[in-house]
């Protein structure tokens, strides 16, 4: 059982002795004494670095952050429910189905509430 | 051979962590994301505990079916939590729990 | 008829209510009365085919309508309209503290404000019937994620935002503690029904710690939604930072469906023959003795009335553990679990009551320090008089509601012969009366300030008369809620 993690525990090895070794490189062969402005800055990409380093982001990501997971976690219901869906639809008869659409449509009603009090706006 | 200690083993650490930094941490969160893990900790436990308790060669899936409530549950808390956490920041500029002492008696 | 209708019933009432807020142009306040009109047929739905409620076979593996279940559905209703009731004598407040500079309208955030409530109401309803781990849990957290949003409602008052965050933080880890416990207890039994949990129990061999570890943790996160001393450090803060109604709310709605599960959970830990039982009963009476004795003593001093009625909610928590915990007694013809509901609901009117009063004087511009409540009985006489009505009940003066509820609780622990607990009861219950009766001798003083007369609608007048008469219609002739308890039960 254990051995099956074998390659795991070799590929990190491998990782992190790669990133080992290339900042030892660099320390070695670089002339790490000198410094300047530019050598200091932050590195983006080799782009010049815009901004400062946490920008404050707008309240908006936070309401469509939130939207997002509530609406999205629901799925976790949507899949045992689809799975086992034709196995038990002939027991329990139609039941099953109208379940689940109680279900969406309770978030329908939270989805149109969002939407009439404009927190899926972007502008304003 | 993995067995129904180690699982246990596994969750019952990441509780104490979680617990710990409830008590121990002083940004707000954090402590939530600690929360969180307290119920990832019960989530393991269950889930193993029906891995583990076979009946007629299937797990019992109704720890399974309470392991997807928890996650729900979570989730919204998450969502109402955030929310209830950024209009603290906004009126207060600060996520410290030292800058929530205005009730006291 | 399923039980589950009325549930569901007002789960949708709530959610047209919801949908129905962002299309409404004319006063929010149409929603209100909807939803107490809706509250009212559920209410009487109850009362009138209570006798005649059957659970259909697929549920009754996690749902049940005994008679306890039916009783804790209608004091989550009644609660839930005097919430709603209250809130329309606190809106002034709520508008001021909800709507922004560029408010649409006058009644900004009232219509969630009564659809929210709705919810814990079915929350409420479902934790009174559930008997099942998973049932237990998702009701649980149906009543506790609404009031995270209602304590933290007004969000531009950072006493409310405060009050949510430390709801939100402690809610969120009794929350852990009790799915944790959970786990444990199902691993352990390898049941999540409440009913095979306590087969599993009487038939358990060999060690029972860590079946004792999962049922403290299980009792540890129940302890949090009752207010039971060591997990009662949220309460006094978030009934203080609260919108008042909630404040009632949390006060009588969710600690009363925190005792209807507890009351379950208790009877399954503690059934004959079970391995823990004896261990659970120690560990409830240290809780009880515990949550009596920080209660009474912490609320001498204080002098914010909200404040006051917290620490009064863990006093009275401590009585109901104690009930809780007195098993062994048959003397008593009443059983535990009775005690525990007439308690309960003997403890609605009267906390309601001291709530609308706090609500309507807020509401009017009077604090809610004790001494701005100086001379409320001489501007509103009616007023005063009932708050004293609720104040005495509060402390157990005979011939109020409190009274009797008390006596049963002290009955009970001394047939059980705890003597320790029984003499913290009674050291709670004289200490109690200093600090009822100074709020009264409050009331009555004469003001520095001269303050307005409090006016009441029409509908908090009713509900007014209600409750001083169910207290002390019930404090005179207590058979009236037993009756209601043990008809049922035949």
């Amino acid at each position: 059982m254990i051995e099956s993690y074998l390659p795991i525990l070799i590929q990190a090895l491998i990782a992190s002795g790669f990133a080992g070794v290339t900042l030892l490189l660099s320390v070695m062969l670089g002339k790490s004494s000198k410094r300047n402005a530019m050598k200091d800055s932050a590195y983006e990409c080799g782009m010049l670095p815009l901004g400062e380093a946490q920008p404050r982001f707008s309240v908006k990501f936070y309401i469509v952050a939130m939207l997002f997971v509530l609406f999205d976690i629901e799925v976790v219901f949507m899949y045992p429910w689809a799975i086992i869906f034709k196995d038990y639809v002939n027991t329990i008869g139609h039941d099953i189905f109208w379940s689940m659409m109680g279900f969406v449509s309770i978030l329908l009603v939270a989805f149109i509430y969002a939407w009439k009090k404009g927190a899926l706006r972007w502008d304003n | 051979m993995i067995t129904l200690n180690h699982y246990l083993f596994v969750s019952g650490i990441l509780f104490a962590i979680g617990l710990t930094g409830v008590v121990a941490r002083r940004n707000i969160l954090t402590i939530y994301m600690c929360l969180e893990m307290m119920l990832s900790a019960a989530n393991l436990t269950l889930v193993a505990f029906s891995r583990f308790h076979l009946t007629d060669g299937l797990p019992d899936y109704n720890a399974q079916a309470l392991v997807f409530f928890t996650i729900t549950v979570a989730a919204a808390e998450v969502a109402v939590g955030l929310a209830i956490i950024v209009a603290l920041y906004r009126t207060k500029h600060s996520v410290d729990v030292g800058a929530v002492d205005n009730l006291k008696g | 008829m399923n039980p589950l209708n009325i549930e569901l019933g007002l789960g949708v009432l709530g959610l047209l209510l919801l949908l129905a807020e962002p299309f409404l142009s004319s006063s929010r306040k149409v929603l209100a009365y909807v939803a107490i009109a809706g509250l009212l047929v559920a209410l009487l739905t109850l009362i009138t085919s209570g006798g005649s409620m059957s659970v259909p076979a697929t549920m009754q593996e996690f749902y049940i309508a005994d008679a306890l279940a039916l009783f804790y559905k209608g004091v989550a209703i009644i609660s839930t309209l005097a919430v709603i009731i209250i809130s329309l004598e606190y809106a002034p407040v709520l508008n001021k503290f909800v709507a922004g500079d560029n408010a649409r309208g006058k009644e900004a955030g009232l219509g969630e404000f009564v659809s929210l409530p709705l919810f814990v109401c079915v929350g409420m309803m479902v934790m009174a019937s559930a008997k099942d781990l998973i049932t237990i849990f998702v009701s649980l957290e149906l009543v506790t994620v609404s009031f995270y949003v209602l304590v933290s409602f007004m969000r531009r008052s950072a006493m409310s935002l405060e009050a949510g965050v430390k709801y939100l933080i402690l809610g969120a880890l009794s929350t852990g503690l009790l799915v944790y416990g959970m786990a444990w207890v199902y691993g352990l039994t390898g049941q999540m029904s409440l009913d095979g949990i306590q087969k599993a129990l009487v038939n358990w061999k060999g060690d029972n710690t860590p079946l004792l570890f999962g049922a403290a943790l299980v009792l540890a996160g129940l302890g949090f939604k009752v207010a039971a001393v060591p997990f009662q450090i949220w309460v006094p803060d978030v009934y203080q930072g609260a919108p008042t109604p909630i404040t009632a709310f949390l006060s009588v709605g969710s600690k009363a469906a925190g005792f209807a599960v507890l009351t379950r959970v208790v009877e399954t830990f503690t059934a004959k023959g079970s391995v823990i039982g004896d261990q659970v009963i120690q560990l409830l009476l240290i809780l009880a003795g515990a949550t009596i004795l920080v209660g009474n003593l912490s609320a001498i001093a204080q002098t914010n009335f909200k404040r006051l009625l917290g620490y009064s909610s863990i006093a009275h928590a401590g009585y109901l553990l104690l009930a809780l915990a007195c098993v062994h007694q048959h003397s008593l013809a009443i059983a535990p679990r009775n005690i525990v509901a007439f308690y309960l609901a003997t403890y609605l009117p009267m906390t309601f009551l001291c709530f609308l009063v706090l609500s309507a004087a807020k509401a009017q511009g009077v604090g809610e320090d004790l001494k701005s409540l100086k001379g409320l009985g001489h501007k509103s006489p009616l007023l005063g008089l009932a708050l004293t009505i609720a104040l005495a009940s509060l402390a157990g003066l005979p011939l109020t509601a409190g009274f009797m509820g008390k006596m049963f609780v002290i009955f009970a622990a001394t047939y059980e012969s705890n003597y320790l607990c029984l003499a913290l009861a009674i050291i709670g219950a004289a200490t109690g009366f200093y600090y009822y009766f100074k709020v009264i001798l409050t009331i009555y003083s004469t003001p520095e300030v001269e303050t307005e007369k409090i006016r009441l609608s029409v509908l908090s007048k009713v509900m007014l008369g209600v409750f001083v008469a169910a207290i002390i219609v019930i404090g005179v002739y207590p058979d009236a809620i037993q009756h209601v308890l043990v008809a049922a039960v035949k």
